[in-house]
């Protein structure tokens, strides 16, 4: 294998259940970088203290950490919930009003990519079709913050779908540099993790069930990898002997590394509930990662 | 979801206060919160009924269906405050909650999600 050109970061959406439990953000941030990582990302309405106007003095605090612990602010998760409003669609002025809401949140505290998770219209994850006109608005925002909005394309969703080719058509049609996609590796798992522990939940109140989605081969991948600007390593469990029998990862990085791909793996561990298993995971995982890019 | 602190009878006397952390992994413009049913030794209490407070604001379920402002955040646990003619006797109860939350970014067959959770807590006074 070439030099791997990416870099390795952690999602703050990894320490879920030990946030505000058993962990403070000075916490998680900390286990970050002493994981070695160099990127941190987070997602806005889950770790910025009153979410969408932090005190100043809480801003003041996160680049006083993000100093101490040597890190860079990767990408900032934040959502469009066109379900917002009840009985009726979210309008277009009220998507980008949340798009800019965001944008200029995240700009503040220094990120780069901000991954608008928008709704659904359909059983197959098509987004609301608010999302074009609403995203072609805040161009213009996202180049002078010098932010890059990028949709993530995530398990349910397969790669060679309407919906990516209809991110791909946006790019060509507008000719933006401040659009790309998001790869979560959960799109490669094949086979299901039923994450056990934590609070009992269910998905409606009827008989419906998540759909049956076939494995999607790493090499689709190559298709799209020129437009993806920032990669979610999702992964669910990392056995004792450091192999992940979910996520493919020798084919993903064999991939990306000699395609020269020179964003950042930002980790999201999404296993079992319990008290200190993401920090112990997402070290497994990098372990797992760095051993196969130096023996490869 | 069901904290231990904030479990009391109403200072009034008419009915008592549970506390319930959002289970959620962010916190939530609180339009997208459907209601929680309350069941205390098997008595239900419907969401229409009971009021929330967060963050020392009060809100009807109809005030967090119309806010355009109103958060719930994940590090902030809500107090619902749910009416009854007699307060709870001190000792053991068996409390239920089930919350419903809206996603949009699920299918809407699979929707709301459902979080639910059974706590025996205690009434101190």
């Amino acid at each position: 294998m070439t030099e791997p050109r990416f870099e390795y970061g952690v999602s703050l959406y990894s320490y879920t259940g030990e946030y505000g439990v058993t962990m403070t953000l000075d916490d998680c941030v900390e286990d970050v970088a002493d994981l070695g990582a160099t990127g941190l990302e987070i997602l806005g309405e889950a770790h910025v203290q009153d979410y969408p106007n932090p005190p100043a003095a809480w801003i003041d605090a996160w680049f006083a950490r993000l100093e101490r612990y040597g890190l860079t602010p990767t990408c900032y998760g934040s959502w469009v919930d066109t379900r917002r409003f009840g009985g009726r669609p979210m309008t277009v002025d009220e998507a980008v009003w949340q798009l800019e809401t965001d944008i200029r949140l995240a700009a503040t505290l220094g990120f780069r990519f901000v991954r608008p998770k928008l709704g659904v219209v359909t059983s197959d994850l098509e987004p609301d079709p608010v999302w074009e006109p609403a995203t072609e608005r805040v161009l213009d925002l996202a180049a002078e913050k010098g932010i890059v909005i990028c949709p993530e394309i995530h398990w349910p969703s397969v790669i060679r779908s309407k919906v990516v080719d209809d991110y791909l058509a946006f790019i060509e049609r507008t000719g933006t540099e401040h659009f790309g996609l998001l790869m979560d590796t959960g799109v490669f798992q094949t086979r299901m993790h039923h994450r056990r522990g934590g609070v009992a939940s269910r998905l409606g109140e009827g008989s419906a069930r998540p759909p049956e989605v076939p494995v999607v081969p790493v090499s689709d991948l190559e298709d799209v990898l020129d437009h993806v600007v920032h990669v979610q390593a999702k992964f669910y469990e990392i056995d004792d002997d450091l192999r992940d029998h979910y996520i493919p990862w020798a084919e993903f990085l064999e991939i990306i590394v000699r395609r020269g791909w020179s964003g950042y793996l930002s980790s999201e561990y999404e296993g079992d509930y319990g008290v200190g298993r993401a920090a112990d995971q997402l070290r497994r995982q990098h372990a797992l990662i760095r051993r196969l890019v130096t023996s490869a | 979801m069901i904290q231990t602190r904030g479990f009391r009878n109403r200072a009034a006397g008419d009915g008592f206060e549970v506390r319930l952390r959002l289970p959620y992994y962010r916190g939530l413009w609180t339009n997208l919160i459907e209601g929680a049913t309350i069941t205390v030794d098997g008595e239900r209490f419907a969401p229409g009924d009971i009021g929330w407070s967060i963050g020392g604001v009060r809100y009807s379920p109809a005030e967090l269906r119309a806010s355009k402002t109103a958060r719930w955040p994940v590090d902030v646990p809500a107090l619902l405050s749910v009416p009854r003619p007699q307060p709870l006797s001190i000792g053991f109860h068996t409390v239920a909650a089930e919350l419903r939350l809206r996603m949009s970014y699920i299918p809407e067959e699979l929707q709301p999600t459902v979080w639910s959770e059974e706590r025996r807590l205690v009434i101190t006074r």
